[in-house]
């Protein structure tokens, strides 16, 4: 499979890149994201997977490996700690710092796919993982013996024929932990700055998945510090570099069975994050003794909402979600 | 297309090249250096054959990058791991405990084991498979791939005290 025709461009600063990105991406609304002139990429390992595919075809890709801007990884005043986009998952797993004071995220990083995959692929990547999806995420040339889909500009869901939108799967790791850790993204164009929590950046369709316009690109990741207990578990077909069947994050405060700050997030079973409140009402309430969990366990089947058979049937996900909330709840409770 | 120039120094050599765009690192080690011990196989990242060290040893898949990344890196490829004539001690233990079969993984699997054991010289169960998932080979099962990577450490330290001795 060759990379479709595009120019590549290696912009020296952070500003020089922003500039170029204004200048490439002019004149495409928000709503035209297939339609892509310009596509940023870091280590490459799925933007160059998606250019193989056929999904992204960029007039122009964006190089931003290099930017010394997006290579920090600093602890602020407040204690606080500042990571650049652009810095590869394996250097963030050693990383002292981070190793210390965040372990749910170093859980969640050790999980991307593979060593190889983690010497080149960086945080901000992983973050604006693009969705997956059995039927269309296949070459261009078996495609062209089917049908198109929302994502190749048909008008059809593959998944689910009678659906409007598209809903390929959202399957990135450290999305899960960054949320629970209440962290925030810096997303710069030209035009200037401004924050966003993870919790705030995705979207559930398929297509419109992430809360990037044009000219913007991620730069930074700040999460606040964190001495609450955390956890993040990965659910996979195989022990490897498989991508989830679905994936838990949570974090409470407290210790043993006492809690009273409970965060909850389930991924890679829609094409969001999906966010819990009943079961962490239930659990702030009650604590985390094994009935309380169990009642939380059960009030997910409702917050849920509509799941595909995508990857694997609805009624599976959501077995596996109870499960792995349950997990994860026990393993919480087990840090102490 | 445009062409544009750029360096890489591949195993040792510094040279130059005129890349498209669109060329990968694989296609410049491939057709431009003509290095074909290193394999293009899903190039989707997912199998690993492509695989080659960068600057620090550690395992990169070529597939997944533009050539124009590249310029002015240093990375080594299955070529270059012998020396004088000597085979590195991982090719050696390969060699000893069998690990190749029909050999089209071999490269990129050795490659792969080598950056691995760069990072963790004598490495745990755990620490083999974890840096190993990444590349995939369908004849050995992977058994005696992990038999020779075990055996690496010692086989590194007979084949040092040999050269000293050969040197005295």
């Amino acid at each position: 499979m060759l990379l479709p025709q595009h120019s590549y461009h290696k912009p020296e600063s952070l500003s020089e890149c922003l500039e170029l990105l204004a200048d490439l991406d002019s004149g495409r609304s928000a709503t035209e994201e297939r339609l892509a002139k310009v596509q940023v990429v870091a280590g490459g390992t799925d933007v160059i997977f998606n250019m193989r595919l056929g999904l992204f075809r960029p007039e122009n890709v964006v190089s931003i490996r290099g930017l010394p801007e997006l290579q920090l990884i600093e602890e602020l005043n407040d204690g606080s700690i500042r990571i650049g986009a652009g810095c590869r998952l394996v250097d963030l797993a050693d990383n002292d710092i981070l190793v210390r004071r965040l372990p749910v995220l170093k859980q969640a990083i050790d999980a991307v796919a593979s060593a190889h995959i983690r010497n080149i692929g960086t945080l901000g990547g992983n973050i604006c993982l693009e969705t997956r999806c059995w039927y269309t995420n296949n070459s261009a040339d078996w495609r062209a013996g089917r049908d198109g889909c929302f994502k190749t500009d048909c008008e059809h869901c593959h998944v689910i024929p009678s659906s409007q939108i598209c809903h390929a799967i959202n399957n990135a790791d450290t999305p899960l932990a960054l949320i629970v850790l209440d962290a925030s993204l810096t997303i710069q164009s030209a035009a200037g700055t401004r924050e966003i929590r993870v919790a705030d950046f995705y979207r559930r369709d398929g297509i419109a998945h992430m809360d990037l316009r044009p000219g913007e690109m991620l730069t930074h990741i700040t999460i606040p510090p964190c001495d609450d207990r955390a956890e993040f578990l990965k659910f996979t077909p195989r022990r490897g570099m498989d991508f989830s069947l679905g994936a838990v994050a949570a974090r409470c405060d407290g210790a043993g069975d006492q809690t009273s700050h409970v965060r909850l997030v389930v991924g890679s079973v829609s094409s969001a994050p999906i966010i819990l409140d009943q079961p962490c009402r239930i659990l702030e309430k009650r604590g985390l003794g094994d009935e309380a969990i169990e009642t939380a366990v059960q009030s997910i089947r409702n917050e849920m909402g509509e799941l595909t058979n995508l990857y694997a049937r609805a009624t599976y996900k959501k077995q596996l979600a109870k499960v792995l909330v349950r997990r994860v709840l026990v393993a919480l409770r087990e840090q102490g | 297309m445009a062409k544009h120039i750029m360096t890489l120094t591949v195993n040792g050599d510094a040279k130059e090249f005129a890349v498209d765009d669109t060329d990968t690192l694989l296609d410049v080690i491939r057709n431009q250096v003509g290095l074909t011990g290193t394999k293009r196989g899903c190039t989707t990242g997912s199998c690993g054959v492509c695989t080659i060290n960068n600057d620090r040893g550690e395992s990169i898949l070529s597939c997944l990058s533009h050539a124009l990344e590249w310029d002015g890196e240093s990375i080594t490829t299955i070529e270059g791991l012998e020396a004088d004539g000597e085979l590195d001690a991982i090719q050696a233990a390969f060699v000893e405990f069998g690990a190749v079969q029909c050999g089209f993984c071999t490269p990129g699997v050795i490659m792969s084991a080598k950056a691995l054991l760069n990072k963790y010289p004598e490495p745990t169960e755990e620490q083999i498979n974890e840096g190993m998932a990444g590349v995939l080979c369908r004849c050995t099962g992977h058994i005696k791939v992990k038999d020779a990577i075990r055996n690496d450490f010692r086989l590194r330290q007979e084949l040092i005290k040999k050269a000293l001795h050969d040197d005295a």
